[in-house]
């Protein structure tokens, strides 16, 4: 049998305002944060440091004064490597590919263990200068950004067009914020925890219309280490880890828009990232009892939730509404908080959604416990989810 | 067709660069003109403009002006934007279906308060005291076309 990989141990910092400016007389430094994440999860995990042989970092925020941050962390560590140790990056992807890239360590034999890592900080520069970069990545620099687009205003725009296509209202898609803070309620780790209503989240000021600030991801810091091993090794530890077990990736060779009509709320890619997966997997959307998304707005959990096939299409807003994805529902969707409530520190947004998974199928979310959880599905993205890598777990014992 | 030109009395909020390929269509948009590029061989129209035909890879490409007619596919009104455009907010942006077959994201003009899908438009062209910007003046919503109010 070919090799299997899991996920055996996670840490992580609660997501919050951790970057100093450079006029406070003590600062906050990234790797001092991240020395004590990779211990703390290898304690989780139960492997030492000795085993150790892959490290993939998310590469830090320009912001990061500490450059070369991974070989430099290698070296407060003393990890000696056999497999990769690198930094990957790929916009709201780059989580979720240092994660793919840690598995691949391990399947290609380089690593029987393997870190997937990083930290990301940003709260200290503020949302219209962080946009000034921002701005340059989602969109053609010399014909779109001139305009003033930004990242959160493609999702703006799916959600004028859902609304206009499915006839959804502003109340149905706050629904998703509304059940995505009360998710957050339950998770240490949010950075945001005190339940809203509906109106709460109407009567926030417009960011990108139709979006107000509960539809759109609060600006945040944040730090995980991943602990990745082969199966042989989760099984020897002899307690629950989740497996693997199917992944799938696609491109559609656009980025945030086509120049041709298409349908833009469909998420292509993620539908079709997530056929593979689940083709891989052996499994069907009916299979998954918990998913965590990368899901900047409500309107993306929304089309991301249809593009799965986990709700039927033009019925992601209501199936918040209505409780299907929240915890005790059909699907829950976003037990950590999600990215509007847990938080959204970009570059590790995905690490935080495989920790989230990996206690959910190891039965040790406490109050957000999704009841016998065995089946787990993750998405990361490029553009305006013109691009998609899904994964699923199961858990093992 | 002209592309109507709609003065703007300041300096744009973020100049693109041109290069020698892109450079017809910037100074066509300086003339009031919308230009893009056609593939001779596959027939493709794409818009920015390409060097090399994204569809069959031929660079075998001319200029073409395609008709500045089109609809409202979606829209939103950013509130928060970038240090640069603090100026200009809230600022209007669209995606639009040309009449002609291609898809453009830029800057919308709304004809009054309520903007729907599927509103018609035309292509316009701002002129900034330093540049040119293609965008897209809306006309009203017809009698059969549900809008959305901004906020």
């Amino acid at each position: 049998m070919s090799k299997r990989v899991a996920l055996i141990g996670a840490s992580a910092i609660p997501v919050g305002k951790y970057q100093t400016t450079d006029q406070e007389d003590t600062q906050i430094v990234e790797h001092e944060i991240m020395v004590k994440l990779v211990k703390n999860a290898m304690a989780d995990a139960g492997v030492t440091k000795e085993d150790i042989q892959s490290a993939i970092f998310t590469k830090p925020r320009d912001y990061t004064k500490q450059s070369y941050f991974h070989t430099f962390l290698i070296s407060h560590l003393q990890l000696k490597c056999t497999g990769n140790v690198m930094e990957v990056m790929g916009n709201g992807m780059t989580g979720a590919l240092a994660f793919d890239q840690a598995a691949n360590e391990i399947l290609l034999g380089r690593a029987n263990v393997a870190l997937a890592l990083g930290i990301n900080m940003e709260s200290a520069t503020p949302a219209h200068q962080h946009m000034m970069t921002s701005m340059r990545t989602t969109g053609d620099v010399d014909f779109h950004s001139p305009a003033g687009f930004t990242p959160i205003s493609w999702y703006a725009m799916d959600a004028t067009r859902y609304m206009f296509e499915h006839q959804a209202t502003r109340e149905d898609l706050a629904a998703v914020a509304v059940k995505n803070r009360y998710h957050a309620s339950f998770n240490p780790l949010a950075q945001y925890r005190t339940p809203i209503s509906i109106s709460d989240v109407i009567d926030q000021r417009p960011i990108v219309e139709p979006l107000g600030l509960f539809d759109v991801p609060p600006r945040g810091d944040g730090a995980v280490c991943l602990v990745l091993a082969s199966e042989e090794i989760a099984k020897a530890l002899g307690k629950p880890y989740i497996l693997l077990k199917g992944r799938g990736f696609y491109h559609e060779g656009l980025h945030q828009i086509s120049d041709k009509r298409n349908d833009m709320i469909a998420f292509n890619a993620a539908r079709r990232a997530a056929e593979t997966a689940y083709k891989v997997a052996g499994l069907t959307p009916q299979d998954i009892d918990i998913a965590e998304f990368y899901a900047p707005c409500t309107i993306v959990e929304v089309l991301v939730s249809e593009a799965l096939e986990l709700v039927k299409r033009g019925q992601g807003a209501r199936a918040a509404s209505e409780g299907e994805t929240r915890l005790g529902g059909r699907i829950p969707i976003s037990t950590s908080g999600g990215l509007t409530s847990r938080g959204h520190p970009a570059l590790v947004t995905s690490l935080y959604n495989y920790a989230e998974i990996l206690e959910q199928l190891r039965h040790e979310a406490g109050e957000r416990q999704v009841k016998n959880a065995r089946i787990g599905i993750t998405t990361g993205e490029l553009g305006n989810y013109n691009s998609a890598l899904v994964h699923i777990f199961e858990r093992m014992q | 067709m002209n592309l109507t030109s709609m003065q703007h009395a300041m300096n744009h909020p973020y100049p693109p660069r041109m290069t020698e390929f892109t450079k017809p269509f910037w100074d066509g948009l300086k003339n009031g003109q919308f230009l893009t590029t056609q593939c001779q061989d596959c027939g493709d129209k794409t818009f920015p403009p390409k060097i090399v035909c994204p569809k069959c890879w031929s660079d075998n490409l001319v200029w073409i002006r395609p008709g500045i007619t089109g609809t409202l596919y979606s829209w939103t009104r950013v509130h928060a934007g970038p240090a640069v455009f603090q100026a200009l907010q809230p600022y209007y942006l669209g995606i639009i279906d040309l009449d002609d077959d291609i898809r453009i994201a830029c800057p919308i003009i709304p004809a009054g308060i309520d903007i729907c899908c599927g509103a018609r438009i035309e292509m316009v062209n701002i002129e900034y005291n330093n540049g040119n910007q293609l965008a897209a003046k809306l006309y009203a919503c017809s009698k059969t076309q549900t809008g959305r109010r901004y906020l």
